[in-house]
């Protein structure tokens, strides 16, 4: 707590003690897995939970202000806050499903990081819930959710299984706490395990269906969505799960033997080849009668969204080579190809949010206002030449705010739970 | 009861009355239009005709809420805010119920139909304007054109259609055959937006 309020008067000086007590702590790695920890983490909590503050801060701006002062309008009317919502649902699936997929069919695991798999897995759901949250223009009216509940909107199903899935996380990895205390069978932890992945691929299945269901947005409007949220979740969860776990035996928390990495490997190789093979199937499908669809497809590969979209096939192609290679599987490589997968799905999603208010059902001339384009002065030439949408520095303050969150949340887990693997502990 | 609009494309000289007038009964903020008037020509600019002199031509295409048979945006909304009124066929937004989330604007497949209040509704005049039993719009809810719910509900007509100099906006019962709307649509060649999307729209364009 000390560490706290100083870092809330001083930031300079608290990145480079926080880097300081990196490096002292990679050092002290090597001898002794125990010195991981103090200072390092306290100060990380604290700068978290700084960002966070400061993030709910431009939050009440922004419902205090109104949010015209995001990009958002009339004619782009989700942003960067759905955008992140789609990602976040995204990563937390890896953890839970790298955990529970070999104790639901009994097979080899990865090892220790189980548990902070799953610690990963909460954290970014609740960024994710945090990201619907801000979005939403009445927050204050969220209980209406329950009293007026439409069981026939997609968002509602979303907003049920997100629930669920957040709670059965947290009872996952209870219960794997109590299973490595001995106080809970295998079958128990087995069953637990069962839920927990048919509700992860319910929740990135069901996120898919708030835009696949839309028959009004060709880009969105595919079968296929469901199951390419859940590839797309896969790869950039587990790329998550091989940052945090190489990251964390770097600082010492946790020891991982390096089969356990390249096992993790060769999967995001496959999630990654999976994962384009739906982009590929998709594309073609839409592009091969050459009418509408043809459209979505030239706006994606040469037009406004074009950075995005070779940026996601480029990432995820040199991920796919990094952990196909087994001379490229060192350590650095292995973070390298991991962000480049994580880079490439938040890519993915952008195109997809974006492409779907980018091409206009209705694309006549008409009197346009600021209230239904930032850029209606530029004419329709002008709003649809270019990205549709841009977020403001505000829509970043507050998304990096509930990040923030999902750091802090993770971290405390880290510093609050018996989240190392148990012969670890066991062996000291 | 299936109350409807037929526009007459033929008649319609695009002066943006029934915008206006929809604007003022309805006391919309600033920047705020449900009634807009598209234009159907040569550019992306409005009031631009195709066609080279002497050979021009264009259309003027009214748009506003569609008040769809298979409403896209009521389907998706997570606590009913967006809701069709059984009795009329009017597709109805509850500003006190609204949460904000926009999931009706994404699933409407009509362009700027659906119009979210971005900040505090600002108004041009200090004084309210239109109808006193219109409702009162609020900051961060969707609205849209509510077939001007308050006048049909007292057995009036929508503002836009009184008020269209060209008469060019015809509105009535599309269940009554012998309704005036119904026997234009039977007679006349028309057209509804976007018939491939499914949604079944109470709108016809008498082209």
């Amino acid at each position: 707590m000390s560490d706290f309020s100083s870092g809330a008067i001083v930031d300079d000086d608290l990145d480079f003690s926080a880097a300081q007590n990196r490096a002292k702590a990679r050092d002290a790695a090597g001898t002794k897995a125990v010195a991981w920890g103090g200072r390092g983490l306290n100060i990380a909590i604290g700068v978290s939970a700084v960002v966070m503050v400061a993030g709910i801060a431009l939050w009440f701006m922004q419902l205090s202000g109104g949010m015209v002062q995001t990009g958002m309008r009339n004619l782009n009317s989700w942003g960067l806050y759905i955008t992140s919502f789609m990602f976040f649902v995204g990563l937390s699936a890896g953890g839970l499903i790298i955990s529970s997929v070999p104790k639901a069919f009994g097979i080899a695991g990865f090892g220790g990081i189980s548990k902070v798999a799953v610690m990963s897995s909460i954290a970014c759901t609740v960024a994710a819930i945090g990201m619907v949250v801000v979005d939403l223009g009445q927050p204050a009216r969220l209980w209406e959710l329950f009293a007026y509940s439409n069981l026939g909107s997609p968002l509602m199903w979303d907003i049920l299984v997100l629930g669920t899935y957040l709670i059965l996380s947290c009872v996952y990895l209870w219960a794997q706490v109590q299973a490595d205390a001995g106080k809970m069978s295998t079958a128990a932890l087995r069953v637990i395990s069962v839920v927990a992945l048919v509700c992860a691929v319910l929740v990135h299945s069901v996120t898919a269906w708030i835009f696949g269901l839309q028959q009004g947005r060709e880009m969105w409007h595919t079968a296929l969505l469901a199951p390419w949220f859940v590839s797309s979740a896969l790869v950039c969860g587990t790329a998550l799960v091989m940052v945090v776990a190489v990251a964390l035996r770097r600082a010492g928390y946790l020891s991982l033997d390096q089969a356990y990495l390249v096992k993790l490997a060769k999967l995001l190789g496959a999630f990654v080849m999976v994962d384009l093979y739906f982009f590929g199937c998709d594309l073609l499908t839409e592009g091969f009668p050459g009418g509408s669809g043809a459209e979505v497809v030239a706006m994606l590969t040469s037009g406004p969204l074009a950075p995005y979209f070779w940026i996601e096939i480029v990432g995820c192609a040199v991920c796919a080579v990094i952990c196909f290679m087994p001379a490229l599987r060192t350590n650095a490589l292995l973070v390298v190809g991991s962000l480049l997968a994580i880079a490439g799905i938040f890519c993915k999603r952008v195109q997809l949010l974006v492409g779907g208010f980018q091409i206009a059902n209705l694309d006549y001339a008409s009197a346009l206002t600021p209230m239904q384009h930032t850029a209606f002065d530029s004419g329709l030439a002008g709003i649809y030449g270019q990205m549709v949408y841009w977020p403001t520095p505000l829509e970043f303050g507050v998304t990096l705010g509930v990040v923030a969150l999902a750091v802090l949340v993770f971290l405390l887990g880290l510093k609050l739970l018996p989240l190392r693997p148990a012969d670890d502990s066991s062996s000291k | 009861m299936h109350y409807g609009f037929a526009i007459d494309q033929e008649r319609c000289i695009g002066c943006h009355t029934c915008a206006v007038a929809c604007k003022i009964e309805n006391n919309l903020p600033n920047e705020i239009w449900w009634n807009r008037i598209l234009t159907d020509g040569g550019s992306n600019e409005m009031d631009i005709p195709r066609g080279s002199f002497p050979d021009n031509s264009i259309d003027y295409l009214p748009v506003n809420c569609q008040h769809c048979e298979n409403p896209a945006c009521v389907r998706v909304c997570p606590v009913g805010a967006t809701y069709k009124d059984e009795a009329t066929g009017i597709v109805r937004q509850d500003y006190d119920k609204c949460i904000g989330c926009r999931m009706c604007m994404a699933a409407c497949p009509y362009t700027g139909v659906r119009s979210f209040n971005w900040q505090e509704p600002e108004y041009m005049l200090d004084y309210t304007l239109g109808a006193k039993d219109s409702p009162e719009h609020q900051r961060h809810t969707v609205e849209k054109c509510t077939m001007c719910w308050h006048r049909v509900a007292g057995g009036g007509e929508p503002e836009c259609v009184k008020a269209c100099p060209g008469r060019a906006r015809i509105w009535g019962d599309l269940d009554d055959p012998n309704s005036e709307i119904s026997k234009l649509i039977s007679s006349r060649e028309c057209k509804q937006l976007l018939p491939e999307e499914g949604t079944k729209p109470s709108v016809y364009y008498l082209v």
